[in-house]
Order: C-alpha cells, then sequence, then structure tokens
C-alpha cells in the first residue's frame, strides 16, 4: 500500500506555502507532475559531479556522463519492453517527438489522395502535425469521433479504415476527459490495412505498464515530466526497421560515420536520429524518475490514483450542480468536471485562492471540446502525493464555487 | 472566501455576468468586433450600430468567464450613445484602470463604480486579460 504521506515528504514542493500562506495541494499532475527529490538531486548531481558531452569524450568525467547517459537508455528500454537499445530515441518530450515521426516517417510517403486518421480527443500535439502534413501533401485527415460515454468510437473507427489510410496517430489516455483507448485494438485494426500506428503515451505513464511489444505500435511517444522526471526531455520508441528506413530527424552533430564535402554517411541507431548535444541532465533526470516509479511500484501508485479518482467521482454523484465529463469503460485518475454557472476559469481562480492547483480551459483539445460542445472544463489529476483528504478540500470548495455562482 | 477574491468578485461583477440585458445580436449593426483569447477559448463578438459618429446600439453575444463577461456587458453598457471620441478616452481609461503599471491608482483615475470593480484585476495578473479582452478590440479599430 501507498502511503501518501510518506511519499509526499520526498517532494521539496510540498514543503512551501502557497503566497496566501496555505498548503499546496496539487491536483494537475496531468499537466506535470512535482519532482522527487531523489530526481532533483540526479539532476544536480550530474551537472556538479560529472558534467560533459556524452558521445565521444575519452576523459573522466566524459565517461562517466556517456555511461550514465546510455544506463538510462537501458532503463527506458526495459521500462516499456522494447526490444532493443536502438529503439529508443531521447528527444524533448512527446510534441518533439510526434513532429518528428510526422516529418521523418510519414512526409516523405504520404501522397495526395492519402489519409491520416487521428480522434477527436488528441492534444493539438498529436493533433496540429498530423492536420500539417495533410495540408502539405493534398492528403485527408479524418478524425474518428466519440461515443456518449467518452469512448473512442470503435466501429467509426473501422469504419473510416481503408488502403488509402497510411498513418494512424491515437493517444492512450485523454487528457482532458481521461478516457483510455484500447490502443493494442487500434494498432491491429490499422495494421490490418497496411497503416502504420504512433501511440501518444503522455498520459499513460502512470496508468499502466507499457508493453510496446504487446501493443505492436509502431511509434510511442512520452515525456519525463508527466513520469516525475524533468520537462524538456522525452522519449520516442520506433520499430528498429521503421527507424533505419527513416531519413535522420534532424541533422547536426553526432549522427554521422563519416561527412565529406561531397557526401556524408549516416550512423546507426539510435544515434542517427539525435543530432546535437542531447539533454544529458533531462536524460539523467528521467532515469532517477524511472527508478523512483521502480521503488515504488507502478501498479501500487497506480491503485492509488485511482482510488482517489473513483472516491472524487463517487462523492460528486451526490452533488447536484456539479457534472463528471464521461463515463468511459476505463479511466485514468483525472476527471472534467463542470460547474452549473461557473465558467472553469472562475472555478480554477477559486480553489487556486485556497492553495488548490486546477487546470481550467480546452487542454489544448479544442476538437474535443467542439464535440462535447462546452467551451472549456476544469479538471483534477491524481499522483501519487495526493492524499484523499486534499480530494475532500477540493470537492468542498467546489461546492463553495457552485453556491457563489448559483 | 478571502478578501482578495472578494474584490475580484465585486457584487457589480457578478450582476453584470448574470445579467443579460446588453446580450444579442443586432442584425443592422455595422460594426461585428471578435473579442477572442485563444489561450482559454473566452470568445465574444461585440455589435455596434454606429451612426454619425455616435454608437446608438451595442450588444454582444459569446461566452466566457465571469470577468470576462461583465467587462464586455459593462463596455456595451457604457459606450451606447456615446460619440467614438469619447469611447475611445473611455476604453484608455478602463486599460488604465487594470493596469498594474499605471502611474496612478484606479481610485484616481474615475469614481464609477462599475470600471473601479475591475481594479482588483491589478491583483491578479492572470486575470488582467479576461478584464481587457473585448476593450481591447475597440481601441485596435479605427471606426
Amino acid at each position: 500500500m501507498i502511503n501518501p504521506d510518506t511519499i509526499r515528504a520526498q517532494f521539496p514542493i510540498f514543503n512551501q506555502k502557497t503566497p496566501n500562506g496555505l498548503p499546496l495541494i496539487y491536483l494537475d499532475n496531468a499537466a506535470t507532475t512535482q519532482k522527487p527529490q531523489f530526481v532533483i538531486d540526479a539532476i544536480s548531481g550530474f551537472y556538479s559531479g560529472y558534467n560533459s558531452n556524452v558521445g565521444r569524450g575519452t576523459y573522466w568525467p566524459a565517461t562517466k556522463a556517456t555511461d550514465s547517459f546510455e544506463a538510462v537508455r537501458l532503463k527506458v528500454k526495459e521500462f516499456i519492453n522494447a526490444p532493443s537499445l536502438k529503439e529508443v530515441i531521447f528527444n524533448s518530450g512527446t510534441t518533439d517527438g510526434i513532429n518528428k515521426v510526422m516529418q521523418s516517417c510519414l512526409l516523405p510517403i504520404l501522397k495526395a489522395g492519402d489519409e491520416v486518421i487521428v480522434t477527436e480527443m488528441e492534444h493539438h500535439s498529436n493533433f496540429l502535425p498530423w492536420q500539417r502534413a495533410c495540408e502539405l501533401k493534398g492528403a485527408h485527415l479524418r478524425t474518428v469521433p466519440l461515443q456518449e460515454s467518452g469512448d473512442l468510437d470503435y466501429k467509426a473507427f473501422e469504419e473510416v479504415l481503408s488502403s488509402k489510410v497510411k498513418f494512424v496517430a491515437v493517444t492512450a489516455v485523454s487528457n482532458a476527459l481521461g478516457v483510455v483507448n484500447d490502443v493494442a485494438k487500434i494498432t491491429q485494426l490499422a495494421h490490418a490495412v497496411g497503416a502504420k500506428v504512433l501511440i501518444d503515451a503522455a498520459q499513460l505513464l502512470t496508468h499502466k505498464k507499457i508493453d510496446v511489444q504487446q501493443l505492436d505500435c509502431d511509434f510511442l511517444a512520452f515525456s519525463a515530466h508527466k513520469l516525475y522526471g524533468p520537462t524538456g526531455v522525452g522519449v520516442l520508441y520506433g520499430k528498429e526497421e521503421l527507424l533505419e528506413a527513416m531519413i535522420p530527424m534532424s541533422y547536426g552533430g553526432g549522427i554521422v560515420e563519416t561527412v565529406t564535402l561531397a557526401n556524408t554517411t549516416f550512423n546507426g541507431l539510435p544515434n542517427k536520429h539525435e543530432a546535437g548535444t542531447p539533454n544529458i541532465a533531462g536524460v539523467i533526470g528521467l532515469g532517477a524518475a524511472i527508478d523512483f516509479v521502480k521503488e515504488h511500484g507502478l501498479e501500487q501508485m497506480h491503485k492509488h490514483t485511482q482510488a482517489l479518482c473513483e472516491h472524487a467521482i463517487d462523492k460528486l454523484k451526490s452533488i447536484s450542480g456539479i457534472d463528471v465529463l464521461g463515463t468511459p469503460e476505463e479511466r485514468a485518475a483525472l476527471i472534467s468536471i463542470t460547474v452549473d454557472n461557473a465558467h472553469p476559469h472562475d472555478v480554477a481562480a477559486f480553489l487556486g485562492e485556497k492553495g488548490i492547483a486546477i487546470r481550467a480551459g480546452h487542454h489544448c483539445a479544442q476538437p474535443l471540446m467542439d464535440s462535447l460542445q462546452v467551451p472549456a472544463t476544469s479538471r483534477l489529476s491524481f499522483a501519487v502525493y495526493n492524499t484523499f483528504e486534499e480530494v475532500d478540500q477540493a470537492l468542498t470548495a467546489l461546492i463553495e464555487v457552485r453556491d457563489f455562482f448559483a | 472566501m478571502n478578501d482578495r477574491l472578494k474584490s475580484l468578485y465585486k457584487t457589480q461583477i457578478l450582476t453584470y455576468a448574470k445579467d443579460s440585458t446588453h446580450e444579442g445580436e443586432l442584425p443592422n449593426a455595422t460594426h461585428s468586433l471578435a473579442a477572442y483569447n485563444p489561450m482559454c477559448g473566452d470568445k465574444y463578438t461585440v455589435y455596434l450600430v454606429v451612426k454619425q459618429q455616435t454608437v446608438i446600439e451595442a450588444k454582444f453575444k459569446g461566452y466566457g468567464c465571469a470577468i470576462s463577461k461583465a467587462s464586455t456587458a459593462i463596455l456595451v453598457e457604457k459606450i451606447t450613445g456615446e460619440p467614438l471620441s469619447e469611447v475611445a478616452s473611455l476604453v484608455a481609461l478602463f486599460l488604465k484602470i487594470i493596469n498594474a503599471d499605471a502611474e496612478q491608482q484606479p481610485e484616481e483615475l474615475t469614481s464609477d463604480d462599475a470600471l473601479l470593480a475591475f481594479a482588483a484585476t491589478r491583483e491578479f495578473p492572470e486575470r488582467k486579460k479576461c478584464a481587457s479582452l473585448s476593450w481591447e478590440v475597440l481601441e485596435d479599430i479605427k471606426i
């Protein structure tokens, strides 16, 4: 069992009070999680202990930096059960990974009349790149709608599948609704028509163990900062044969075997896709975040956050004037709510004054908001350091807001 | 509720946010001005009937938070019947009232309670845009 108090003690941000002198109740974990001291120490430990560039250095501390950096690649490989180290590409985050796949994998093969499929629940970062690719090539972007429950309309998805579809990009978990998609099924169906599949796993990390072999996806992208790790660093997993066939995702130092004025031959994987000095401290921080999660157990952490989420949903059922959006079959630990007569920004401002951090807005998912016919929602998302008392305090505050605007 | 919040959501703001007197479209509008904040999705259209350099009629339609809705309603109320030159001064005045960097205190700028109700946004910089959203589109246009 997770004891949120002992875990909470490892997150130094909670030692501080908000400007109003209140304890921080942080319920915006889907935007970014807080960082444990262990991760912060790993990052500062690199800068103060063995800072140098990775790759070519033959001296200490370059050797230690390179070893530590590459050790994280192994940790990530195991974390997502990738078959090979060559398939783990470090980058700046989910958005970066998705954009690079669009540019290096899809654009070179996409032709006028081809189709790309996304869903209505995509975060803009898994929507705009594909919209742009289709604009550039005269291809068609098809969007799969949602069912009443918020679950993806799988029937509609099957209906848009055809041999014209070259690529399917889908999120594993909706950042705005918490809906969990059956990405294994989606991948299987997409592969049956010869389409490649990218999974946006940004919100999946803390929900369940990622197994790219079991999912059989072609690409999977995530960011470290949603997993108690630092911002500005992420991972793209890609199947080896695809990464091998793709043009480099960007050009620069570290990706070549030989360069002459006339010609260049590229390095093998994964370096071919990692031009320039990487975010070394960030990668080391990601490694520490994975260790942190392993130590406490992803399953145990998930159990705790699910229990918090279910507690909130249960209580909200008996509170009139506050509605939870969606009744999906499977939900990650986040809820989007609407409060009668109160705009989400007013809701968030009220809670903010009480030291309760929640997110209000369209959650970078405007097509979803249009489909739900709401301009915006308030979102509460839970993490391992949250307590049942915090959830209750947030609900009490929400009732106050409801009454204030009634 | 703490005092800071109380001052932000003054009774006047709440009253205007809930009052639909100024809401609606004007089919004979000479100007329809779009105010949109892509950061939060607040969206209004302000309709004006301008004749002989005077705002004869004004209405608005759209949605957003209490602050942006009230400020749009007050804008529409204040500019109705005013000559364009007066509209421009009103907009400039309002933007000064909510500007935390302005040299003068809000009370030195005006004694109009409806406008002063928004002075508290000086303390909530993240809500300044809510207050200024619709006023800024009037500032931008050359009627």
